[in-house]
């Protein structure tokens, strides 16, 4: 077991997760009946409503890191860990003029459900189309192992069931709203889970500041103990903080859980507010993050808790020891929660890949999605679930390149090339390929220790670049194929 | 020609990260000017492409000068935490609660921009980025396409029917 989840047993906390629980379950069945169609299962029927669709979005940008590993690393590295939560401030706005309208329009022109469909609409590629779904798969895969491995550890600090049973009762009870209520019990159970969180976040917050005498009083004893610490880079490079900063600012721009929820909104038009809302929502589940790092280290830094055992404990050790056992409980059964939900909407959308962009790839047409869906939800979950358990170590290495993965593989074929008539399926193809291969061949080589990169540069930030680059050198030197490629509304979508 | 002119900061913010990055090869590391091309290539790629994202017949309109504060936030924040020298521990003086350089980082790059995009992302919704007429020619736009592709699929001499669910979607990128 993870050494700081272990003492988080209380009576009180059981009781609150096990209600906790009982909503999910409760959300579940009510959404299992309105699941009729593989639209409604895979993207709502396009019609989530706004406030129900940016809650959820928050709850699925955020997942159990910034409740447990986030506040953890902020105490290991200081500031440097801010530059992953501190593009919020324009991503969601970005993401909303450069891909929101376009892929909610090509929802409304061609009901189209999936990332690797817009890509398939785009180019006229169902090479292009099953290429992004292979990425989209191959990053999947690590992200529901590391968190099916991260409920097994959260589900059995709280119950005390072992971390082995931990992973199947986490996995059964999302697999049971997964399989049943496809993304319609995702979404709800996500604006439930998210609303209890931007709360719960704001309390510990305020409870950070009490403990701490403000952020004046936070700060001093670090600036004495540690300067660094509070250094605009925290304890890394520059040029880590700031690679950082480009592949969570641009790369959110590829992350399929996010652009797939594009599609769900009932009314586009309901666009004009999703921005504004969302970013506020981020704001007040991330005070979490920045407050109990930064307040944890300002403790030990005064003499007020000992150095801690592990990183990953400074949230649980502050909840257990400064906020009362409710508000502990709720954080907890919370990060349980964000890790059911994000597994979810992975599985949600291996799902999709599984049943519609591969045949389409392959030339075949889909059929019987939603009973396919179902079946390849609960086999994805199963074997998730299996990985978690089986594989050890291979299981972090899986998951930390997920995001970059996504960032190099879809950030150009899909949020430049959507928003560039010149991009070309040739350029899409090859930028794909190279996003795919860069991350694989240097996170592997990283992994088995045959090379290591140098201090400040990451995989998933050169994986990015690299792409970006390899796609507009390709659509330069095909461009005179640019123009036939797109289809008339495909071409209004863009225009507009 | 906005489009043109994103897209060349675009390639030019892309090839500066790359820089940034190929220098911390160089035996030694990453020499003192690398954080430099990725403070002003960030901002450049993240602006680039939001107005690549929202300009319309060509033009950003009124979202020029937010887009422009947005650079300059960025930029400034960056280059400010770069260049300036280190706090004084422990008596370092504090703005709002953080020294100075840790200040600007969270405040002005964190903060400021959430103050100025969403706001101007919704006051120029309806000119700028969708609205109802816009709408409706998409989704005539998409019936035609579907009318054409069932047409097309349709063999000679059968008659007109409306496109089909596996019709449609036998096509990349289209599902019914």
């Amino acid at each position: 077991m993870n050494p700081s989840m272990r003492h988080v047993g209380h009576p009180s906390i059981i009781v609150v997760a096990a209600l906790y629980f009982a909503v999910v379950v409760a959300i579940s069945v009510w959404a299992t009946r309105r699941t009729k169609t593989a639209s409604d299962f895979f993207v709502g029927g396009h019609g989530i409503g706004l406030v129900a669709l940016t809650v959820a979005s928050v709850s699925t940008s955020v997942s159990g890191f910034a409740f447990i590993g986030g506040p953890g690393l902020i105490y290991t590295i200081g500031l440097g860990a801010m530059y992953i939560v501190l593009p919020a401030s324009v991503t969601n706005v970005m993401g909303a003029w450069v891909l929101a309208k376009r892929m909610r329009l090509l929802g409304e022109a061609r009901q189209l459900m999936t990332v690797p469909d817009a890509i398939g609409a785009r180019y006229r590629s169902p090479l292009a189309q099953g290429l992004s779904g292979v990425a989209i798969l191959v990053g999947i895969v690590g992200y529901m192992a590391t968190n099916a491995l991260a409920m097994g550890v959260v589900i059995d600090a709280i119950f005390g069931v072992g971390m082995g049973w931990g992973i199947w009762i986490g996995m059964g009870v999302t697999l049971a709203y997964s399989v049943s209520g496809g993304i319609l019990a995702g979404i709800y159970v996500d604006v439930f889970q998210g609303t209890l969180m931007a709360a719960a976040s704001v309390l510990v917050f305020a409870a950070v500041l009490k403990v701490g005498g403000g952020l004046a009083g936070i700060s001093a004893p670090i600036m004495a103990a540690d300067p660094a610490f509070l250094g605009p880079w925290g304890k890394i490079t520059p040029l880590a903080a700031l690679s950082f900063f480009f592949v969570f600012g641009l790369g959110s721009l590829g992350q399929p859980q996010g652009v797939h929820k594009y599609y769900m909104l009932k009314d586009p038009l309901q666009l004009r507010w999703y921005p504004l809302l969302k970013t506020l929502g981020l704001i007040l589940v991330l005070l979490l993050y920045f407050g109990v790092g930064v307040g944890v280290k300002s403790l030990v830094a005064r003499g007020s808790l000992p150095p801690l055992s592990a990183p990953d404990a400074a949230t649980p050790t502050f909840l257990l020891r400064f906020t009362p056992v409710l508000l502990a409980a709720l954080v907890f059964s919370g990060v349980a929660a964000a890790t059911m939900s994000a597994v979810n909407s992975f599985i949600n959308i291996a799902a999709a890949v599984v049943t519609h962009d591969l045949p389409v790839a392959l030339g075949r047409t889909p059929r019987n999605e939603l009973k396919r869906g179902r079946i390849s939800t609960a086999v994805l979950a199963s074997a998730a679930a299996l990985l978690a358990q089986t594989s050890g170590t291979m299981v972090a290495f899986l998951g930390i390149f997920g995001w970059g993965l996504f960032a190099s593989t879809l950030v150009p074929a899909l949020a430049i090339g959507l928003n560039w008539e010149g991009a070309t399926r040739e350029g899409a193809i090859a930028s794909i390929s190279t996003g795919l291969v860069v991350t694989l061949v240097a996170e592997t080589m990283g992994y088995m220790k045959l090379y290591t990169l140098p201090a400040g540069v990451t995989v998933s930030g050169l994986s990015l670049v690299l792409s970006i680059l390899v796609f507009f050198a390709v659509s330069w030197l095909t461009r005179a194929r640019a123009a036939a490629q797109i289809d008339p509304d495909v071409r209004l979508v863009m225009s507009v | 020609m906005t489009k043109r002119i994103a897209l060349a900061a675009m390639v030019l913010a892309s090839l500066a990260i790359a820089a940034a990055y190929a220098s911390a090869f160089l035996p030694g590391g990453a020499p003192g000017w690398a954080p430099w091309l990725m403070a002003l290539g960030i901002p450049t790629a993240l602006v680039a492409v939001m107005v690549l994202g929202a300009a319309r017949d060509g033009r950003v309109g009124r979202l020029g000068l937010p887009f422009a504060f947005s650079f300059v936030v960025l930029a400034a924040g960056f280059c400010l935490a770069v260049a300036l020298p280190e706090d004084a521990g422990a008596g370092a003086p504090l703005y709002l609660g953080l020294p100075l350089r840790a200040a600007i980082v969270i405040y002005g790059i964190g903060l400021f921009p959430i103050v100025v995009l969403p706001i101007a992302y919704a006051l120029t919704f309806g000119e700028q980025t969708l609205n109802a007429a816009d709408l409706e020619r998409v989704r005539l736009a998409g019936e035609a396409w579907a009318r054409e592709t069932a047409a097309a699929s349709r063999p000679r001499g059968e008659s007109p029917a409306p496109p089909s669910a596996d019709r449609v979607a036998a096509h990349p990128g289209a599902r019914a």
